[in-house]
């Protein structure tokens, strides 16, 4: 009797799918092939100098590739940067935290000559690297840990997504297998918690939940092109999603290319692992029993009641849901249920209901020979597939999107400047050559992008100075493309945080877990659609813990992290803009955090510099600046110490460019 | 290996494309867009138009929730006659957030009058705003592509259905600039009441720097966040403060150092805004007459007349886009009548109409409302079949918004909805074709004011609006 019917549905299905057109595999020309990101890498030999000047500069490829575009525009590279200056680069850029005036000590007198490259590796080892290049990567996927739209809805142990980044960058787990457990990590490894939490990235997009009449297909659409778009984006570095409504109107991405991709999901369900312990289990129970009670006493009531009244209802028991304790931990990940396999169309505009042909599984045509077919749709672990097209060693853009983004974040612009559009409308790549030597290397390495810091950081590209004063190159190369001085850059949201309370020293180093949620505006909470949601930590220190450890909430960004550009979690976030205006100001200035980290950081220059102005003042520059006050600062520091008060004198120093800059 | 891994093309071919191609001219009118931005030292700073502008602000007046149109400017009187029965067929399906496809018409208990010099009927819910229907074009034709709150409210502010995207706000102030120096440019009032359904993101600048960032007043107290001294501070000692840190910058600071000089504008700005805005914010500046006709300092216009009057004083001040947001928090504290529309509507008019009413008297008593285009509606309208015996359901299909001010032809009905007010469907406008006409009016064109994120240039309407030429 039960089956019957889903036999009849199977049945009618096949016909089904029988009866409609698949969209044709199609056709693309020679050109559309020969864009120069869907090309293979070439191997281009590092040029050779005659000068034994310019071969000492060039001692690594990174640089040959670098002096030989230089001397082509009529520009030289700047001086190295000094040894404090260099220490501060790397531990912001490494740590996303200032160094302590010890260390820069320490570096400032090491002058053996692989002292520079042994801070690297040290930087490198720490697990405060990890929890600054995990944000990096958070962006690029848009990470949040609640559901966005009108419930917001939290996400109690999305925190572990956040964790398996930051140990996979610490490990140095090899970028291949950081997609394949991202895209698939379920049918890779689905006995292993690790690859299960990693498979949650297939859930970090914003979630639609209404109440009253569900469109099903309608969210379904929604949660599809999420994980779509996201495999555009963040691995493949093209706009694919430009072409759900159509072909793509620049780049060789038919709309067919969008569906076929999309196909590799249908059968991609929420899986939500219990990890609860029995004993958590029982408290939960004896939590949520009476509510559930109460909820299924609403329910039965409702559907009593005549029909038109189902939304007061609907409304009372969505009020009772909130009072349910909260979820026992769980592994968010995905599930392939081939049974609820969604057919893929494309779907004209992008719209659920106007479907056109049906589509199967099969990676951009671009990259493939004419008349590729479909993979069957009853293919065993379709992620996996395209994981391992996306992660094979050849792939035109996988490595060299990833080696972009990397020597992106270090020196502050891309090689390639639009760092997820590797198609016609981002930009070129300003050093094919280089782009190509370092996506071969990282490939070499076995994906290793510790690999790459190390080249990268121990270049003499990165260790110009940023301050060199050169009219002919700034006229000629304003936006320093060609790197003839490295990048001075703003100190990002959580750097800048982070910094505050480590010069204040009461930065929390404690690692993972569950995400803080920190006092803010009473106004703030209170524009909560549901204010009930902000649960302040009741133990002070999380509150002084590192940014990435906080809460990512969709449609609440603290006010601290939004004033300074950190992203809004809707949408993948490649390049961070780096504004400056006068609310910055008065954040600083007025702001509860800056003037609470104020105070600590008062009370410790007098605790370590004693009474002495002069010497508070110096240690406040060696913390805040890394390095001490020149004459005229010193001199404009005592004497504002002499009458002013030390706490607004370490507020200032938190408002200077010397700390919020990074040269 | 994947069967999929046979990738083509070789390193010849490579090489022939490397120097030629689209991408370059992209690119290169890509690094002109982001040096002119860069460039500027002050991002904020006062822009031209794209072509001759008639207004210069815009005052959204949101009523949040969606108000109805048959109790307020969209009379049916087949809808009465109806009351009760289901749907005719010949109207057509239409999918509601709520209610079935077997619920009844409800009809209307509100009565409608001419009012004015043009004498469009306007209901008995709004007096106050029917005094002003001389200034005011009814947009009845609008209609919006989502029957839920969240959505239909970011595609009101920011032409996309999904968040991430700038606000009306936020575009504004990008292609504008701000003509207030101890301002900010861009101002949202909350409803002390709560939040919305599609929260902060909405109102947000979704990709665009932090600069164009709305700025949220808060209810209660002085509104703008950050703008008092730390307590224990006084203004003498920060004074000092402020100083000292422009002494240390200024000893760093190289010639020509366009981002340092910014910073320093940045505190200079500050420190103004923080002397003068609380000023501006204090309405008990306004003389009693003033107050009065805003419904200032009695129940239940108070909370709203002081916030119109507010941004009355915004604009005054150069500020280029104020939302005085309507409801908020539970839906019955919006206009989000589900449960009983007179009931709900009589309460959210009450608060409102008189205070409207004043700011548009206001703004043209002053000779402001040339210069001022001020907007209402919500993110939607309401369904013609009850929700429940007395409510009505969301509705995205046919829905009334008004403009005035800011060179719109007032005393004049646009479009028309079927005759139970189902769907647009005589001069059907898009919420993309009230954001063109915005755009119009403030001189920009909507192809112009474009943004590269992510590979597109975006823009405030997703699909190509056009300007309602029957108001401008």
């Amino acid at each position: 009797m039960f089956g019957k019917p889903w036999i009849a549905a199977l049945a009618a299905a096949s016909l089904l799918a029988a009866a409609e057109p698949s969209a044709p595999l199609g056709t693309y020309r020679p050109a559309e092939r020969r864009h120069w990101a869907f090309v293979p890498r070439a191997h281009v030999p590092p040029p050779y100098f005659t000068d034994a000047r310019d071969r000492a500069w060039a001692a690594s490829p990174i640089d040959a590739f670098i002096l030989h575009r230089l001397q082509k525009e009529g520009l030289r590279p700047s001086p190295p940067a000094d040894r404090a200056t260099l220490i501060r680069r790397l531990y912001f850029d490494l740590w996303g935290l200032p160094p302590t005036p010890a260390e820069v000590d320490a570096f400032v007198r090491d002058h053996a000559p692989d002292a520079y490259s042994r801070l690297v590796d040290r930087l490198l080892a720490s697990p405060r690297y990890g929890e600054r290049w995990a944000q990096h990567w958070l962006d690029v996927v848009r990470y949040a840990e609640t559901d966005g739209f009108e419930y917001d809805t939290h996400r109690q142990d999305a925190w572990r997504y956040r964790d398996y980044v930051i140990r996979a960058f610490n490990d140095d787990k090899p970028y291949d297998r950081f997609v394949q457990e991202q895209l698939a990590g379920d049918e890779l490894a689905p006995q292993g918690d690790e690859a299960l939490v990693a498979a949650g990235f297939n859930r970090l997009g914003p979630l639609r939940k209404n109440a009253g009449n569900q469109e099903v297909a309608s969210s379904r659409n929604e949660v599809l092109t999420e994980m779509t778009n996201a495999v555009g984006a963040a691995l493949l570095g093209v706009t694919l999603g430009c072409a759900r409504c159509h072909d793509h109107k620049f780049d060789p991405i038919r709309q067919s290319d969008y569906y076929r991709i999309q196909a590799y999901f249908a059968a991609v369900y929420e899986r939500d692992i219990d990890k609860a312990t029995p004993e958590e289990r029982r408290t939960w129970q004896a939590q949520a029993e009476p509510v559930e009670a109460e909820i299924k006493r609403l329910r039965e009531a409702m559907n009593k009641a005549p029909r038109e009244e189902r939304g007061q209802w609907l409304m009372k028991i969505e009020a009772m849901q909130d009072k349910m304790p909260p979820p026992l931990p769980a592994i968010y990940t995905v599930a392939n249920d081939p049974a609820k396999r969604s057919a893929i169309h494309l779907l004209a505009r992008g719209e659920y209901q106007q479907k056109g042909a049906r589509v199967g599984m099969r990676p951009l045509g671009v990259l493939l020979p004419d008349g590729a077919p479909e993979l069957p749709d009853d293919t065993p672990s379709p992620r996996l597939e395209l994981a391992r097209w996306i992660t094979h060693p050849d792939h035109p853009l996988t490595a060299r999107v990833m080696v972009n983004r990397i020597w992106h974040y270090h020196f502050g612009r891309g090689l390639v400047s639009t760092p997820n559009d590797f198609g016609r409308m981002g930009a070129r790549p300003s050093h094919p050559e280089l782009l190509d030597y370092l996506a071969n290397e990282f490939v070499r390495s076995g994906f290793r992008v510790k690999h790459l810091h190390r080249l990268i950081l121990n270049s003499n590209a990165y260790r110009q100075s940023s301050s060199t004063r050169n009219a002919a190159a700034e006229e000629k190369d304003p936006e320093n493309k060609w790197l003839w001085k490295f990048n001075r850059r703003r100190l990002e949201a959580e750097e800048i945080r982070d910094a505050m309370l480590a010069v204040s020293g009461s930065l929390n180093l404690k690692t993972g877990g569950p995400s803080v949620m920190v006092p803010i505006e009473k106004e703030l909470v209170a524009a909560l659609y549901k204010p009930a949601q902000w649960q302040v930590h009741k133990d002070p220190r999380e509150h002084d813990r590192r940014s990435i450890y906080l809460l990512a909430k969709r449609n609440l960004r603290l006010p601290f992290m939004e004033v300074f550009d950190a992203p809004d979690f809707q949408v993948s976030c490649p390049r961070r803009e780096s504004s400056t205006h006068a609310p910055q100001a008065l954040e600083l200035l007025n702001g509860a955090l800056s003037n609470q980290q104020a105070e600590r950081f008062a009370a410790r220059l007098e605790r370590e510099a004693g009474a002495h102005p002069g010497r508070q003042a110096v240690l406040a520059f060696r913390l805040a600046a890394g390095r001490p006050p020149t004459p005229r600062e010193l001199a404009l520091a005592k004497a504002y110490l002499a009458s002013g008060s030390r706490r607004e004198f370490a507020l200032a120093m938190f408002n200077l460019n010397a700390f919020l800059y990074l040269n | 290996m994947s069967r999929h891994c046979r990738l083509t093309r070789n390193r010849r071919e490579f090489l022939t494309d490397a120097f030629c191609g689209f991408g370059s001219l992209a690119f290169s009118a890509m690094l002109a867009e982001e040096r002119a931005r860069a460039g500027a030292a002050d991002p904020l700073a006062p822009k031209p138009p794209h072509h001759a502008a008639k207004a210069k602000a815009v005052i959204f007046l949101f009523m949040s929730g969606g108000p109805s149109h048959l109790e307020t400017f969209d009379p049916k009187p087949l809808l009465n006659k109806l009351h009760g029965q289901p749907r005719p067929q010949e109207f057509g399906e239409v999918k509601y957030q709520f209610v079935t496809q077997d619920a009844k018409l409800l009809g209307t208990k509100r009565s409608f009058k001419p009012a004015g010099k043009c004498g469009l009927p306007v209901s008995d819910l709004l007096p106050h705003t029917a005094e002003c229907i001389d200034d005011i074009a009814v947009i009845r034709s609008c209609h919006g592509d989502m029957v839920v709150h969240s959505a239909a409210q970011y595609q009101l502010f920011t032409g996309r259905i999904i968040p991430g995207f700038p606000s009306m706000g936020s575009w504004l102030l990008y292609g504008l600039g701000t003509e207030s120096r101890s301002l900010p440019g861009y101002v949202v009032m909350p409803d002390p009441h709560g939040a919305q359904e599609a929260g902060q993101p909405m109102y947000a600048q979704g990709f665009l720097p932090a600069v164009y960032q709305p700025t949220m007043f808060r209810p209660s107290g002085r509104p703008v966040l950050n703008l008092d001294l730390p307590s224990g501070v006084t203004l003498e000692e920060r004074k000092k403060t402020l100083a000292l840190i422009r002494g240390l910058n200024e000893a760093s600071l190289t010639e020509g150092d366009a981002e340092f000089s910014a910073r320093l504008n940045a505190y200079d700005l500050a420190f103004r805004m923080q002397m003068e805005a609380p000023e501006i914010f204090d309405v008990h500046h306004e003389p009693a007459a003033t107050l009065e006709m805003y419904g200032v300092g009695k129940e239940p216009t108070d909370d709203y007349g002081r916030r119109c009057l507010l941004a009355r004083r915004l604009v005054e001040k150069g500020v280029r886009f104020v939302c005085v947001v309507s409801g908020g928090g539970t839906g019955d504290l919006q206009w989000d009548a589900h449960s009983d529309i007179e009931e709900n509507h009589l309460r959210m008019a009450a608060q409102t109409d008189q205070p409207v009413a004043a700011l548009l008297k206001d703004l043209k008593r002053r000779g402001l409302l040339d210069s001022t285009l001020v907007l209402w509606g919500g993110e939607f309208g309401r369904s013609p079949e009850s929700q429940g015996a007395k409510g009505r359901d969301h509705h995205n299909l046919g829905f009334t918004m008004w403009l005035a001010g800011g060179g719109i032809k007032g005393g004049q009905a646009v479009g028309a909805t079927d005759d139970i007010g189902l769907r647009a469907i005589e001069k059907p406008y898009h919420l993309r074709d009230v954001h063109t006409t915005i755009l119009h009016q403030l001189g920009l064109e909507q192809n112009a004011l474009s943004y590269m994120h992510l590979g597109r240039k975006e823009r405030l309407t997703e699909i190509e609006g056009q300007v309602i030429q029957e108001i401008v």
